[in-house]
């Protein structure tokens, strides 16, 4: 588990357009630059917010991570209570 | 000498440049209204410098780097991240009292990470938007504290660092007058399961503890119980302490509270009291 490469691949995602236009294009390729294990990996290509931040990731990442890709913030909120989307 | 004759906290909500229907008219014209008042009352103290204190919120840092306090001691840029009707632009900056006060940590004990082209986020522009800007030829120095991401910088040292802050302005050549602003809300929560719930019974203690420069109960506030009854966001009450003990700690006057759930934050203002010397 790294709480940490999870973070910074989120903080990748929400500060740099061109990184969001990669991940957007091509997920795998993307994550394959940050030291994350499958599960890991998998979480993010899916956005899997509420287990990200089980594992201690900061939540202003998470919803950040999850706007970013022009998910609605209802949902989010839903998912972060474990009522899903 | 450089003098500090004056003080505020305030909150720097970006949900009111997003959502700017989401609470009543009424709410919303109090808070704007009392933006306005302060930017008027910076204008009735002769303040012709701002020194900032907000915080980073995982937008200016990231992993790579995590400092625990900043200081600009060159061109200060921002808000880095745009805002409806607050979009990225230079912010007069004033780099000898920055640079000014680096030099006094260092010798001091307080290793400052400076900027020297400093870029900032929404907690410096908002209020230097809405209460430093509307006064022409104000300048600007930004003071960033970790508050949004761990390791949190403690709530003594952000005291110590106010304190540090005041007597390196003493020591300062020029004959500024300067106001300290606290940048920060009150409960909220971000990006948490918990996000739109606002607590005004925590809020009212912290405004309580501000407006008696209450240092005690400040500094008894452990990180488990801001974030247990005020949330994530609510550890930028630090820059609270720091503009406190900047401002000597006299004490001051709530001008407004509201608990604005659509804007998922209590939102608190107060000015400090100063007594010049």
């Amino acid at each position: 588990m790294s709480r940490n490469s999870l973070e910074k691949v989120l903080y990748d995602l929400s500060t740099s357009g061109a990184n969001k236009k990669m991940f957007a294009g091509d997920p795998t390729k993307f994550l394959s630059r940050y030291q994350l294990d499958d599960e890991e990996k998998a979480m993010v290509a899916g956005y899997k917010v509420r287990e990200i931040a089980d594992r201690g990731v900061n939540t202003m990442l998470t919803w950040g991570f999850w706007l970013q890709s022009g998910k609605e913030n209802h949902d989010y909120l839903k998912v972060m209570k474990r009522e899903e989307a | 000498m450089a003098k500090i004759v004056g003080g505020f906290i305030v909150p720097h909500n970006p949900v009111m440049y997003f959502n700017p229907k989401g609470p009543s008219q009424q709410q919303s014209d109090s808070i704007y209204a009392t933006y306005a008042d302060m930017a008027k009352r910076i204008k009735e103290l002769n303040a012709d410098t701002a020194i900032i204190i907000g915080c980073d919120h995982y937008i200016l840092y990231g992993t790579e780097c995590l400092p625990q306090y900043v200081i600009s001691t060159g061109e200060i840029e921002g808000p880095v991240d745009q805002l409806p009707g607050l979009k990225r632009a230079p912010i007069a900056s004033h780099e000898a009292l920055g640079t000014h006060i680096s030099k006094v940590g260092f010798e001091t004990g307080f290793d400052w990470t400076v900027g020297r082209s400093m870029n900032v986020d929404h907690s410096i522009g908002i209020p230097h938007h809405l209460m430093v800007k509307p006064n022409e030829g104000m300048k600007t120095v930004a003071v960033m504290l970790a508050c949004g991401v761990d390791p949190y910088l403690p709530m003594k040292r952000a005291w110590e660092l106010g304190e540090h802050i005041a007597e390196a302005v003493t020591r300062f050549s020029g004959n500024e007058r300067i106001v300290v602003i606290g940048s920060g809300g009150i409960s909220h929560h971000v990006g948490d399961e918990r996000m739109g719930v606002v607590n005004p019974v925590f809020d009212k203690k912290i405004l309580d503890a501000v407006a008696s420069g209450d240092k005690a109960t400040m500094l008894a506030l452990t990180d488990e119980e801001i974030l247990r009854d005020g949330g994530n966001g609510a550890m930028e009450i630090r820059t609270f302490t720091c503009a406190m003990a900047a401002t000597g700690a006299h004490g001051g006057e709530v001008l407004n509270y509201e608990a604005v759930d659509s804007w998922i934050t209590g939102m608190g203002f107060a000015e400090l009291k100063v007594t010049e010397l």
